[in-house]
């Protein structure tokens, strides 16, 4: 059992981590987010379903099944470069976008390993008038590395079953 | 099916046909965001036509259900108690409440979340709450049950139709329909892989189906999935060795054809020659289809790499392995939704390779498909503007260059360099369909796929 302090520390140490994480992605400064990748990282959003209560083990798709991303550090790299290769006509003009998190609890420090619940909302405004919410719940492996963290293992529980926009162009 | 009689009236034959030329490639821009000509459209195609509606392997079980549509439409596509596939309206008879809210699921019956109407799986209405104490016994349940539209299936796709005089599906989707649900299942039988995606476009429908036809785009639309590593465009491109396949009510396909000659190499090679060729070619190629392959599509259908698309919005890319349909929701707007299809015999690291193709190519997430929407809505929102409606879209690229070679079961195909052959036939076939009263309209005024020169 650790101490409070302690407990608070923890909880710091990663927020700070996560908003740091999100100003990356807000600044389109994607070589630096990826460096704070996991070599070995999961990122994971599974398709979610409008379902009866009685049919709530059909919400989500499982891992192995389809996804909308199921990405490897190797995927997550080609975005990259697909976001700065010039010719990524859905981002250019670059859309704008707010990272939120908030709501985050530390669910479980095993080892060098911490599982981080949060809420997220990502706002993009694109061109002049388009305007995209995707918002829902996150589920984040962070491995803590000398001073800091990197990010092992990140899935996404959107709440959306049909996306209601024209791609997910975004990191998220 | 009967017409709106202001809408037909507004548009009659001769102003929906003067809305394409064949003889330009000039096609009226007013067909992307005209509300009339939409409404007619919903009539006199998407109620009129057959309509995909889900895969046999989405309803394994009796009361197992998928809601599907046929053009704004819903549908619940449900498998009986007696085994039989069902497609009711989601609409209860007494307000019109949709009865089946979730997307999927398993039902015992339907039952109206309003006033407690239930419906069995076949669409009979089997309860009314208060029938004797309210109704009196006045109401005649025989009478009241659920709306169906007409289901039949080809290779274990099942398709709906509101048109009893709709031809059966068979002769409905014609060699290239067939060909094209064929390819789907050319390295065997197949089943759905769990999840399906869905996102919406600020398009109209047909933006996303003149695309498919459209491997012009390929190479700079999608530039940067090639720069990034994604997948090497140019080797998929094939832009000199295309085909095209013109079928009856416009189906069509088009893309990269193996030539004839490098088919009669690959049909001396035995299965598992054909298997060792494509373990050893780069990534991403396609993969070389078994013997079986021919039987379902014909010596024609099966040297194409292309993308059929049924008329008149089902997709079928990735050489068989997704199909992507596309859902009108108004002039400017559609709905995608992209099933992946496995073969249930392949090993799980072969279906982990082909759900990872699917999921990082397209979706709204994938590295090819997230630059395409912009586009189409981008192309669509021009055609609402008072001057830009009226320039006219430019599909004349290949006009009168393409030999119409007749194969020996009939097959109507065209080979060369990239075209807008494909387009043609689709905005061709649209005005058909558009201009038609009823089947029997449509059955006398339209062009079967033609011979000689296009």
């Amino acid at each position: 059992m650790t101490s409070l302090p302690e407990q608070v520390l923890l909880q710091y140490e990663v927020e700070q981590f996560l908003y740091a994480e999100a100003a990356l992605l807000d600044a389109r400064n994607y070589q630096a987010w990826l460096d704070l990748l996991a070599d070995d990282i999961h990122y994971w959003m599974p398709i979610r379903r409008t379902v009866t209560i009685s049919d709530l083990d059909m919400e989500f798709t499982k891992p192995g099944d389809m996804a909308y991303f199921d990405d490897n550090r190797q995927l997550l790299e080609m975005r990259v470069l697909k976001l700065e290769a010039g010719s990524a006509w859905s981002e250019d003009p670059p859309s704008r976008s707010r990272h939120f998190v908030s709501n985050v609890r530390i669910l479980e420090v095993a080892g060098d390993e911490i599982t981080v619940e949060a809420c997220f909302h990502l706002y993009r405004s694109r061109l002049n008038s388009e305007e995209n919410n995707w918002i829902g719940r996150r589920v984040d492996v962070l491995r803590r590395t000398g001073g800091s963290f990197l990010l092992a293992r990140r899935s996404l529980f959107l709440d959306q079953t049909v996306i209601l926009s024209t791609n997910m162009s975004t990191i998220f | 099916m009967a017409d709106g009689g202001q809408v037909a009236h507004a548009w009659d034959r001769q102003r929906i046909l003067s809305l394409f030329d064949p003889g330009s490639g000039v096609l009226d821009r007013r067909v992307m965001s005209d509300e009339a000509i939409y409404q007619l459209e919903l009539e006199r195609i998407f109620a009129r036509g057959w309509n995909f509606m889900c895969h046999e392997s989405q309803l394994k079980n009796p009361g197992d259900y998928f809601i599907s549509y046929i053009g704004e439409d819903q549908v619940i596509v449900v498998r009986d108690e007696e085994g039989r596939v069902n497609v009711l309206l989601n609409t209860c008879r007494h307000r019109g409440n949709a009865l089946c809210r979730a997307e999927q699921g398993r039902a015992k019956s339907f039952v109206c979340s309003y006033h407690g109407w239930n419906y069995a799986l076949d669409g009979r209405l089997i309860g009314v709450p208060g029938q004797t104490a309210y109704y009196h016994g006045d109401i005649d349940r025989s009478r009241l049950g659920l709306a169906k539209a007409r289901v039949d299936s080809h290779l274990g796709f099942h398709f709906a139709t509101l048109d009893q005089e709709a031809p059966p599906l068979h002769d409905y989707l014609g060699d290239v329909g067939r060909i094209g649900l064929g390819m789907v299942c050319a390295y065997g039988d197949v089943e759905v892989a769990a999840g399906i995606q869905k996102n919406v476009i600020d398009c109209n429908w047909k933006v996303a189906v003149d695309n498919l036809f459209d491997w012009y785009h390929v190479a700079y639309s999608h530039a940067s999935a090639s720069t990034a590593g994604f997948l090497d465009i140019a080797r998929i491109l094939h832009p000199k060795n295309q085909m095209v396949m013109l079928g009856e009510y416009g189906h069509a396909i088009g893309g990269p054809g193996i030539p004839e000659d490098m088919q009669a190499q690959i049909d001396r090679l035995t299965d598992d020659e054909r298997e060792a060729m494509s373990r050893a070619a780069p990534p991403n190629s396609p993969r070389i289809r078994p013997r079986k392959a021919t039987e379902l599509m014909g010596p024609v259908g099966v040297r194409s790499q292309g993308h059929p698309n049924l008329f008149p919005n089902l997709w079928i890319t990735l050489g068989g392995l997704q199909m992507c349909l596309r859902l009108p929701r108004g002039p400017s707007k559609t709905e995608l939704w992209w099933f992946t299809f496995l073969p249930k015999d392949a090993p799980p690291e072969v279906k982990r390779t082909m759900m990872g193709l699917a999921n990082h190519a397209f979706g709204p997430a994938g590295l090819l498909e997230q630059d395409d929407g912009e586009n189409w809505s981008q192309s669509t929102r021009a055609t609402r503007g008072v001057a830009s409606r009226k320039l006219g879209q430019q599909i004349s690229m290949g006009l009168g260059h393409g030999e119409v070679t007749v194969g020996a079961a009939g097959e109507r195909f065209i080979e060369g360099p990239i075209s807008e052959q494909g387009q043609r036939w689709l905005y061709r076939a649209w005005t058909e369909w558009m201009a038609a009263s009823d089947w029997a309209d449509l059955k006398r005024n339209h062009a079967p796929p033609p011979a000689g020169m296009l």
